[in-house]
């Protein structure tokens, strides 16, 4: 266990040692998963579906990149308490840990009761009860994943979460979606004829602001989640776009074009103060706020292609960040800081990148063709990133930092982009 | 700039006569569909849906770039021509860019064509008040396409408000 928690650790911080800055391709690797039998739970048939509280579970655990799932099917005696368990038949089956458990139905409330169990030492590591109505039995699943993902890890869990993004549908209409980080209970939060890019969730948890083209233009709009109202913010001259929440969600950077090229500005949430952030003969765009507050990421040209670089707010030095191919764009910070993710053109293919901004170090994490829009996770842990494979739709993906686990976010038959991620407490 | 504040203060003069509710026996009997023939002329809208040049309004770029290619030189320069002859017309440029790449990348390569499409009218005498750029990006772009498919994508498109 506890040299699982070292895994990530030694990703995050053994790289600073390396010193030749040389791209790495990890695909699919499978570094220290944890074996886990997540055994389907007594009586899980909520909300007319099988084990739907196991499957959750078991799907979450999957997409951490830090635990291996066992096959349960076909054996013959499974536990639902833990006196039930066989300990000589599960470490045959190389299971570290068992997740085992039972649901109790009352008309409309259920009480989920679950145990996390070590298989080599014969013990209990947690037990916890949750109740709810049939209708949070899904929800009841992710908090228990969250419980063992930070038994595990020591990092919280990000399974309770909702993500946003559009959906095209009939291709000539676009929803902003709201849904859990795994697909499920979407809603349409705005719908409209024109296209809908760049959506960015406030790190408050209340708004959603995004660019939409309804006024034949490229304006933004910020949509509060909770009243439902939206507010245009940016409709100046030429293309507003790019918003960028500041850490404490009163101001956005934004793009503004007027009659020349893209340049960053900042301003408050309500369209106030507008206010020139530097002057270049390039493009400036994609500005994204590092967590501390003090300096903006973001995309130029004027090196030529576009690369990601960065400007400290209060002396207004900039500095080149990603110097490996001649295409780097779309950078999002990890919550901490310290990790970088992007897109990066790698001969023709755009495939999700990560670079450590200690070591400079960078990882492809994916392998294209066609990766966009990457965002951390909440807890750092993971990126969320658009895929489209030719003559398919664009999916939804996660990708772990942790045995980089790609795992599809099922959002059915339609294609989606511009994904944005909610804050961890919302 | 005062040539076109002038133009317009002639189209809002030619706008009210034909458009005036008074009836003044006087007036010639022409006069309305001379106005609307004037502006006509004054516009040079029969040349612009003729001509060899000006009825070409697709500029188009390679990769991830946004020089004008000579090829499109003088179609361009026609363009800023008529702008210039015709100091009362208004374009757009409207800057693409294929799907590959970010959205908010692309809506910035789309507007640097077509902010590069204004610069090269801007030396051949077209006046920038006459001239707004903008960009959809990849927005109307095909999500689909493949190799020389997507070449059309990356372009420019001039259009003109009274069309």
């Amino acid at each position: 266990m506890k040299s699982l928690t070292k895994t990530l650790f030694l990703f995050l911080f053994l790289l600073q040692t390396v010193h030749a800055i040389e791209v790495i391709d990890i695909l699919g690797g499978k570094a220290n998963e944890l074996a886990v039998a997540v055994i389907p739970f007594a009586d899980d048939d909520t909300d007319n579906e099988k084990n739907q509280i196991h499957n959750v579970i078991k799907s979450d655990l999957s997409r951490s990149g830090f635990f291996r799932i066992i096959k349960t099917e076909g054996v013959k005696s499974l536990p639902t308490h833990t006196n039930q368990v066989d300990y000589t038949f599960w470490s045959g089956l190389k299971a570290e840990l068992l997740v085992i458990g039972r649901v109790e139905k009352n008309d409309q409330q259920i009480k989920v009761t679950y145990d996390l169990v070590d298989v080599f030492k014969e013990k209990l590591i947690i037990s916890t009860e949750y109740s709810g109505s049939l209708k949070q039995a899904r929800q009841i699943g992710h908090q228990i994943s969250n419980v063992i993902y930070e038994k595990i890890t020591g990092t919280p869990g990000v399974f309770h979460t909702k993500i946003g993004y559009v959906q095209k549908v009939n291709n000539n209409k676009f929803h902003l979606n709201v849904s859990d980080m795994d697909g499920f209970n979407p809603k349409s939060v705005v719908i409209s004829n024109q296209p809908i890019i760049s959506t960015r969730w406030s790190p408050d948890g209340e708004k959603i602001a995004y660019v939409s083209f309804e006024q034949k233009k490229p304006v933004i709009f910020v949509q509060n989640l909770k009243t439902g109202d939206r507010k245009l913010v940016a409709n100046f001259k030429g293309n507003n776009s790019s918003p960028a929440w500041s850490p404490d969600s009163k101001k956005l950077a934004i793009v503004l074009t007027y009659n020349a090229f893209s340049q960053i500005y900042i301003m408050d949430v309500d369209g106030n103060n507008v206010q020139r952030l530097m002057r270049s003969r390039s493009i400036d765009t994609e500005p994204v706020w590092a967590p501390d507050g003090k300096s903006i990421f973001f995309v130029s040209d004027r090196g030529g292609g576009p690369q990601i670089y960065t400007i400290d707010l209060a002396t207004e030095q900039v500095r080149r960040v990603t110097f490996e191919g001649k295409y780097n764009v779309s950078p999002r910070l990890s919550p901490d800081g310290k990790l970088l993710t992007f897109i990066t053109n790698d001969n023709g293919s755009y495939k999700v990148a990560v670079q450590n901004l200690i070591s400079n170090q960078v990882m492809r994490l994916t392998k294209g063709r066609n990766d966009e829009a990457p965002v951390f996770s909440p807890n750092g842990h993971m990126v969320l990133y658009t895929a489209k494979e030719s003559d398919k739709v664009t999916a939804l993906k996660t990708v772990s930092l942790n045995g980089f686990k790609q795992q599809l976010i099922d959002t059915g038959p339609l294609s989606n982009q511009e994904a944005t991620w909610s804050p961890i407490d919302f | 700039m005062n040539k076109l504040f002038y133009a317009g203060i002639a189209f809002a003069l030619l706008a009210g006569c034909s458009s005036t509710p008074l009836n003044d026996a006087n007036a010639p009997s022409d006069a309305k569909a001379g106005s609307a023939s004037d502006r006509t002329s004054d516009l040079g809208l029969d040349k612009l849906r003729s001509d060899s040049l000006l009825t070409q309004r697709s500029v188009y770029f390679d990769f991830d770039k946004f020089e004008v290619k000579p090829e499109y030189l003088d179609v361009v320069n026609a363009h800023a021509q008529y702008a210039a002859d015709h100091p009362g017309v208004k374009m757009t440029l409207k800057g693409h860019a294929d799907y590959r790449g970010s959205h908010e990348y692309n809506l910035s390569l789309g507007q640097k064509r077509s902010v590069s499409v204004k610069n090269v009218m801007n030396t051949s005498g077209a006046n920038d008040a006459q001239i707004e750029t903008v960009s959809y990006g990849e927005e109307e772009a095909n999500q689909n396409c493949q190799g020389k498919e997507c070449d059309q994508d990356r372009r420019v498109d001039i259009s003109y408000e009274v069309e």
